[in-house]
């Protein structure tokens, strides 16, 4: 085993010298692209509205230790701003990069209610990249410390950003291989004729068949696009499709710098020989760039190597898993959602929901309508109303506030309406469930009312 | 590596294939991209057909009373009382074709405020007409001015207060100012749309500042906080399970209450459905948009006729409740309470499956649950 591991780390597999200029521009644009992102986030007024307004926030499962800092919040994005600059710049790239994956992290476990797929892929990729060497080139390190500075890398370390964008897309192309997607053309049939006001393409909109067409060209595109991005003959063309529909997704739905990231994380694919016959062009106008331009190779000690590859093997084993686990459950994945995070599934279904909490006294009976908006924001409360483990939480969280102000042995019911993808809303809860007495577990919540429907596929 | 070449092979001709059906497509379907799904022309009904004819008849409503308030004041004996009390029961039945629409202008102004805050809160109202000395500009005031004080002033306080009383002429003067306030910022509103109308059919999108959004937000808050709470449920004690009838619209006028609630849920039905405001005519509207939009329920009815359909029996149930509203809390509450769930029926249609369905999102603040 250890022999056969160590065969495939050779220089005839992945250990296969590549240019190490590929990794670099990646590091640079994609540590660029957070530098915007951050900034972008805090300009919108976001820290504020986000993460110290709100008086309640949602914690992922055993993460619950994790809280907005109060105003010191802006010192963790500046952290976070100023790692970013660093990683992009290749300066202390070892402790940047770290940095920059816990500061990003921790940002995104504050609250699950901004969770995206593209924070959690930004999270994994960082992830990767500490263990990189992707200050080899065009970097200030190897400035610093000329020793730093290599030409090759070796391939496995290029391709595991390639396989990490590989299961994004694959993964969400899989997750769009169901009735409701491909048959009913839902959600983009209720999506697209919001749009129907844009100049030129607009009016298409109104057309049931243009929804099925963006549908079934989404799935096909996500199943593809990683093996034609692959292959250097189709790669011209996949990438400009790349730039086409990330452009196209960017005008017509509210997913803020995510288009931009897969557009310039793609980059990544391209043959490492051409990107490093570029930076030497470039070099030849621009003399100080740090371009290294010597044959050497980057080498990892052994132990390190093993120690890195069979991180990495754990890593993927788990993303290949992860999409997955909602098997474990029978019930319709998209109505109660138990399995449907951290599993690539983007801009899938249209879901809406409507909340209306009552507190009852244990004791005396006496009841209290809970105006959520005292506890909570628009947007938690929209995601809270269509999520059972936001509908629980919340429910403790008010059981507790409850309690605290004299109520005796609070009960917490809930009506709840669920509309999904163009049905009718119905009841999502067990009205008659106490839901301060349930706990939020990985087994199915029975108190999820049935689906009564069926989506076929994965 | 044959099999991937296969693999590329299949999926680009299924990508030419794809584009090709595609364009072909396009050409075949020769149809006006209107399919009941653009925008602008249910902008366009609503604005010139129902919003702008409102306004306009409010304020000649208003200015009926304010004409008969001062005739009433001038010369205060039975019959001039009787007149201002008429007038201001037809301006009271106007309003409730007016009250659902609290956005654009009516938003900013904060119409509603000036006009229908319930119940009155007669010690404000008193210590205003003795201290003479008030401002109804300011939001405090919201609950002692609009038709709720003038309920109280016009028909529930005896005529010697206006004539022997040492308070009459101020009295007579609160009343003034109450109806002068009301009058002064509906024709501001008036006005405004006159202005805003090019804008309100030109922002035909779907964002949360689009024309589509903040009518749909607003009416959907009128029908669950303004009509379904304040009308129906907090007098009845629906959530809080106390019936508080002093809490009723129109309190001093209780033969006119029910009368008011059903006004509302036509006005809400017709408005939903796209109906001139004279009623005449029907134009493109919410629920036209639905239905191109096409949503169904698992039996195949449209989401769009289903509304109609629980509005209408929402408006019978109310229909059916035996004398004043009044009565039926005190008499026979559980009759209330189920005209009070067929009414919350169709919140979750409206709220959810609704505006799910057009692509925007709720943007209000909940106020306290009823």
């Amino acid at each position: 085993m250890k022999q056969k591991l160590t065969n495939i780390l050779s220089t005839q597999h992945f250990g296969k010298p590549v240019y190490s200029a590929s990794l670099a521009v990646f590091r640079i644009v994609f540590g660029l692209m957070l530098l915007f992102s951050t900034i972008r986030f805090w300009a919108k007024g976001w820290i504020e509205d986000l993460y110290i307004n709100p008086k309640f926030f949602f914690s992922y499962y055993g993460f619950e230790w994790v809280k907005p800092l109060g105003d010191y919040t802006y010192i963790l994005f500046i952290v976070c701003g100023i790692s970013a600059l660093l990683f992009a710049l290749g300066l202390f790239y070892r402790i940047a990069s770290v940095l920059l994956f816990l500061s990003f992290t921790y940002i995104e476990l504050m609250d699950k209610t901004n969770y995206l797929n593209h924070y959690y892929f930004v999270t994994l990729v960082l992830f990767l990249m500490i263990w990189l060497p992707a200050n080899a080139n065009l970097s200030l390190d190897s400035l610093r410390k000329p020793k730093l500075s290599k030409r090759f890398v070796p391939l496995w370390t290029v391709g595991s950003i390639r396989l990490m964008m590989g299961t994004v897309y694959v993964f969400a192309g899989l997750a769009k291989l169901n009735s409701d997607w491909l048959i009913e053309a839902m959600p983009l049939r209720l999506w697209l004729p919001a749009n129907n006001d844009m100049p030129l393409i607009g009016p298409l909109f109104n057309h049931v068949w243009v929804a099925y067409f963006f549908s079934w060209f989404g799935a096909l595109y996500d199943l593809t696009i990683a093996f034609f991005l692959l292959n250097k003959k189709t790669r011209p063309y996949a990438y400009a499709t790349v730039v086409v529909f990330h452009l196209m997704t960017a005008l017509l739905f509210p997913i803020g710098v995510f288009p931009y990231v897969m557009m310039v994380s793609a980059l990544v694919f391209f043959d490492t020989k051409d990107v490093d016959k570029l930076l030497q062009k470039i070099k030849t106008i621009f003399r100080a760039l740090p371009v290294n331009s010597v044959y050497n190779n980057y080498t990892f000690a052994p132990i390190q190597q093993r120690l890195v590859s069979t991180l990495f093997v754990i890593f993927f084993a788990i993303q290949f898993i992860m999409p997955w686990r909602y098997l474990l459950n029978k019930e319709e994945l998209f109505w109660t959602e138990e399995g449907f995070r951290f599993s690539w599934r983007v801009m899938l279904v249209e879901k809406m929901g409507y909340a209306q909490f009552v507190v009852k006294d244990g004791t005396t009976g006496e009841k209290i309508a809970v105006n959520n908006n005292e506890f909570l924001t628009r947007n938690q409360e929209r995601m809270m109303a269509i999520q059972p483990d936001f509908i629980l939480q919340y429910a403790h969280h008010l059981h507790d506030y409850y309690q605290q102000r004299g109520i005796q042995q609070p009960e917490v019911y809930a009506t709840v309406y669920v509309a999904m993808n163009g049905r009718r809303s119905r009841l999502y809860a067990d009205t008659t469930v106490d839901l301060a007495k349930q706990a939020d577990t990985w087994k199915h919540k029975n108190w999820i009312l049935a689906f009564n429907d069926n989506i076929y596929g994965l | 590596m044959q099999l991937m070449k296969k693999w590329y092979l299949t999926a680009g001709i299924l990508m030419v294939a794809l584009t090709t059906i595609s364009i072909s497509c396009k050409k075949n379907n020769d149809s006006p991209s209107d399919n009941g799904m653009d925008r602008k022309p249910m902008l366009e009904n609503y604005a010139s057909n129902y919003i702008v004819p409102a306004y306009a008849d409010m304020v000649q409503q208003l200015s009926t009373l304010k004409t008969s308030i001062e005739a009433f004041t001038g010369n205060p004996d039975a019959t001039t009382q009787a007149a201002a009390q008429a007038a201001w029961r037809n301006a009271y039945i106007t309003w409730q074709k007016v009250d659902l629409l609290e956005f654009g202008p009516a938003y900013d102004k904060s119409l509603r405020t000036y006009m229908n805050i319930y119940p009155v809160t007669i010690s404000k109202v008193e210590g205003n007409v003795s201290s003479g000395n008030y401002d109804l500009e300011t939001f405090g005031s919201k609950d002692a001015q609009g038709f709720p004080a003038l309920d109280y002033l016009l028909n529930g306080t005896t005529l010697d207060k206006y004539t022997t009383e040492p308070l009459a002429a101020n009295r007579k003067q609160y009343l003034l100012a109450v109806i002068e306030k009301m009058l002064q910022k509906t024709t501001e509103v008036r006005n405004e749309w006159n202005d805003y109308k090019t804008a309100f059919i030109s922002n035909t999108g779907t964002d949360a500042g689009s024309s589509l959004s903040q009518m749909v937000n607003n009416y959907v808050l009128y029908y669950e906080r303004y009509f379904r709470g304040g009308k129906i449920g907090l007098p009845v004690g629906a959530m809080s399970g106390v019936a508080r009838i002093d809490l009723t619209e129109a309190y001093y006028t209780q033969e006119l209450t029910k009368e008011l609630a059903l006004k509302a849920m036509n006005s809400v039905i017709n408005f939903y459905s796209g109906k001139s405001y004279d009623g005449a005519s029907t134009g493109e509207s919410m629920k036209s948009y639905l239905a191109a939009i096409g949503t169904k329920d698992d039996k195949g009815t449209l989401i769009a006729d289903l509304i109609t359909q629980e509005m209408n029996e929402a408006l019978t149930s109310i229909q059916n409740l035996d004398g004043t509203l009044q009565n039926s809390i005190q008499n026979n509450r559980t009759a209330v309470l189920n005209t009070y769930e067929q009414i919350q029926e169709v919140v979750p249609l409206l709220k959810v499956d609704m505006v799910s369905a057009f692509s925007i999102s709720i943007t209000y603040t909940d106020n306290d649950g009823d």
